[in-house]
């Protein structure tokens, strides 16, 4: 089982500054899923029941000189904690940044810097046993920086097929999906109204309305977001529903089968719009056939384009706790 | 079932506000603590909203009419209803949107007696709650404040001076002695316990503290500790950024009764000119009071 590979500049940033934190509010610990193509982190794919998140990147969008190699298809999977190999690459980032910097004058410094990422067995002090470490490794002039971020032993053969199997069934999409329209507006909205109750419906219509919800025996609270852009199906507005109420025009569209209406935890909810910090640049709702899941798909443009940047995909699924009576 | 199958026209109330943020932070300021049931009566002046504790506090907020961008009354007499303070103000406060200034419409009551509120600011996003409602259970505790003697003891202290002083006495006791004496103009709070600690305004010294001074004869009370602190605990930060005065009043029998003033004015980027003297509209302005009955036990509550 081996991996080796160097963080590319893009890299280092895209998960510096934008993936790790937002990934680190999922929860801190997470799988790291590599394979030929693709580096993957998973939050909750085969245990729990908390919020999922699934982050994927091609090779090319993080390394160079990518090399992975294992007897399971050349896929190694393990689990890490977030917040230390966030800690681990700021640091190496920092030493990084001051070789480059005593180097400028002397030229070819970049070549000589590269961070290389890799697998390893070492024995930690105080132990026998030796341990699996994520290792970043700085080269620079006259020194090395070496960081171990410690790892979960690599999931077996059957973990990983598991694994494989639940991101699989991750990937199905909702028929109707809405784009929201400001995520940090939202993000405040929500993060006010989680005050006021536990549990949040989502209504989602095919006409472009997304509709959240909380209601108590002391209190209903709800905002409505109207003609929003729609990926897949959608319909035309009925006429007569343009001047009733939020509630009752959401009813209507269930009824009529232009709408679906989930439960999940208001928790969930707001931790799914903690994913801005990755900057992505839109986000869509949708929920999962039969309502399934709630799902959240985040968008990311390549730079200076409106067109998405297909190496880089990040989406949460909420768990339900009420399908609602679609 | 919906809420717009109400005739606006039927309620007894339907207004309209610019400022969610103002009215938040007057609210507020009256929540000492987690759960606080809170009466609010309706007139055509305006609305006023009472919470009171073990009847030796209690605090009212004053929403006059002019704060209001519309002000639709129709009842007949002066509609009460109780309501969870701590629902009311988290529910408004997600009205509130940092950096912008938010129009809601309120309206009392809706088909099921509820306080129905609604965002006005855009046709394509819109907020809205239902608030249930009580019939209020406590008649609220209506002590007429009655000046002391001929002239009023009373004095006027910038809000933050006031807040921090509180806040400091927190550690010698449970009760607070305050004490106004004419000569020299001074007012002193004063904490006796596990040690003592005395904090003393005067006048000729600090008259950028302590603002008006009115006092003809000594008096002294002692009122608890949580009682005083609720009346600044949860004073807004616009209040303290403002800095203008808090009043603080005794009245016949040692009761005090505690002013303070929370602009709801709609914030404006143009004309951000608030003078020295925190000059804002009048009509603008909340008016926060807080009665507090001192403590009876001892005989040091006494005029002379």
């Amino acid at each position: 089982m081996k991996f080796k590979a160097f963080l590319t500049d893009n890299g280092v940033s895209l998960l510096e500054k934008r993936f790790l934190p937002a990934l680190d509010k999922m929860g801190r610990i997470c799988h790291l899923y590599l394979t030929r193509e693709h580096t993957i982190f998973l939050h909750n794919l085969l245990n729990g029941d908390g919020i999922q998140s699934i982050a994927q990147f091609r090779k090319e969008a993080l390394f160079d000189d990518y090399r992975i190699s294992s007897q399971n298809d050349d896929r190694i999977a393990f689990a890490i904690d977030l917040s230390l190999l966030h800690r681990a690459l700021r640091s190496v980032i920092t030493i990084c940044a001051e070789f480059s910097g005593s180097h400028a004058g002397s030229g070819g410094a970049s070549t000589t810097n590269r961070l290389q990422i890799k697998l390893v067995k070492k024995l930690p002090p105080h132990s026998q046993q030796p341990m699996p470490f994520l290792t970043f490794e700085t080269k620079g002039y006259k020194s090395a920086v070496i960081q171990d971020v410690p790892i979960s032993k690599p999931l077996s053969r059957s973990d990983v097929l598991e694994l494989q199997a639940a991101l699989d069934m991750a990937q199905d999409l909702p028929r109707t999906l809405v784009q929201v329209p400001d995520m940090n507006q939202l993000q405040n909205f929500v993060d006010r109204m989680k005050h006021v109750g536990d549990l949040i419906n989502v209504s989602i219509t095919k006409y472009g309305d997304l509709h959240l919800q909380i209601s108590t025996t002391l209190i209903t609270l709800g905002a409505e977001f109207r003609k929003l852009s729609v990926i897949g199906e959608q319909a035309e507005v009925p006429v007569g529903d343009r001047d009733l109420s939020a509630q009752s025009r959401t009813q209507r569209a269930i009824q009529r089968g232009d709408a679906m209406t989930v439960q999940v935890n208001v928790k969930h909810f707001a931790k799914s719009l903690q994913c801005h910090l990755a900057k992505p640049d839109c986000a869509f709702y949708g929920i999962g056939p039969q309502g399934a899941c709630l799902t959240v798909i985040f968008q990311f443009f390549i730079p200076g384009t409106r067109q998405a940047d297909k190496s880089i995909s990040l989406h949460c699924r909420l768990p339900i706790l009420d399908p609602g009576s679609n | 079932m919906s809420t717009s199958a109400t005739e606006p026209e039927a309620a007894d109330l339907v207004c309209q506000l610019d400022n969610v943020q103002g009215m938040v932070d007057a609210l507020t300021s009256v929540r000492w603590k987690r759960h606080q049931d809170a009466v609010v009566e309706l007139s055509e002046h305006g609305i006023v909203l009472i919470v009171e504790e073990s009847r030796c506090l209690q605090a009212k907020v004053y929403l006059q009419r002019e704060l209001f961008v519309r002000y639709g009354y129709s009842a007949q007499g002066r509609p009460r209803f109780g309501v969870s303070l701590g629902l009311f103000v988290d529910c408004l406060n997600t009205f509130s949107v940092p950096g912008h200034s938010s129009t809601i419409e309120i309206q009392y009551p809706g088909p099921d007696m509820q306080l129905l509120l609604k965002s006005l600011d855009s046709a394509n996003a819109c907020i809205y709650a239902e608030i249930r409602t009580r019939i209020p259970d406590m008649v609220s505790w209506d002590y007429n404040f009655e000046p002391a003697g001929s002239t009023p003891l009373s004095f006027t202290v910038k809000s933050s001076a006031l807040k921090e002083a509180i806040d400091d006495l927190e550690w010698p006791g449970s009760s607070i002695q305050i004490t106004l004496q004419p000569v020299p103009p001074s007012v002193t709070f004063r904490g006796d316990g596990h040690g003592n600690l005395q904090i003393d305004f005067k006048y000729y010294v600090n008259t950028d503290l302590l603002v008006a001074f009115h006092c003809d004869h000594q008096v002294s009370y002692r009122y608890k500790y949580k009682f005083l602190h609720a009346t600044t605990s949860n004073i807004p930060a616009s209040v303290i950024k403002d800095n203008r005065g808090s009043k603080l009043t005794i009245g016949r029998g040692g009761m005090l009764k505690v002013q303070h003033l929370v602009s709801v004015a709609r914030p404006s980027i143009s004309h951000s000119h608030v003078d020295s003297a925190g000059y804002q509209q009048p009509s603008r302005i909340a008016y926060i009071e807080f009665f507090v009955k001192p403590e009876e036990d001892e005989a040091t509550g006494n005029d002379s």
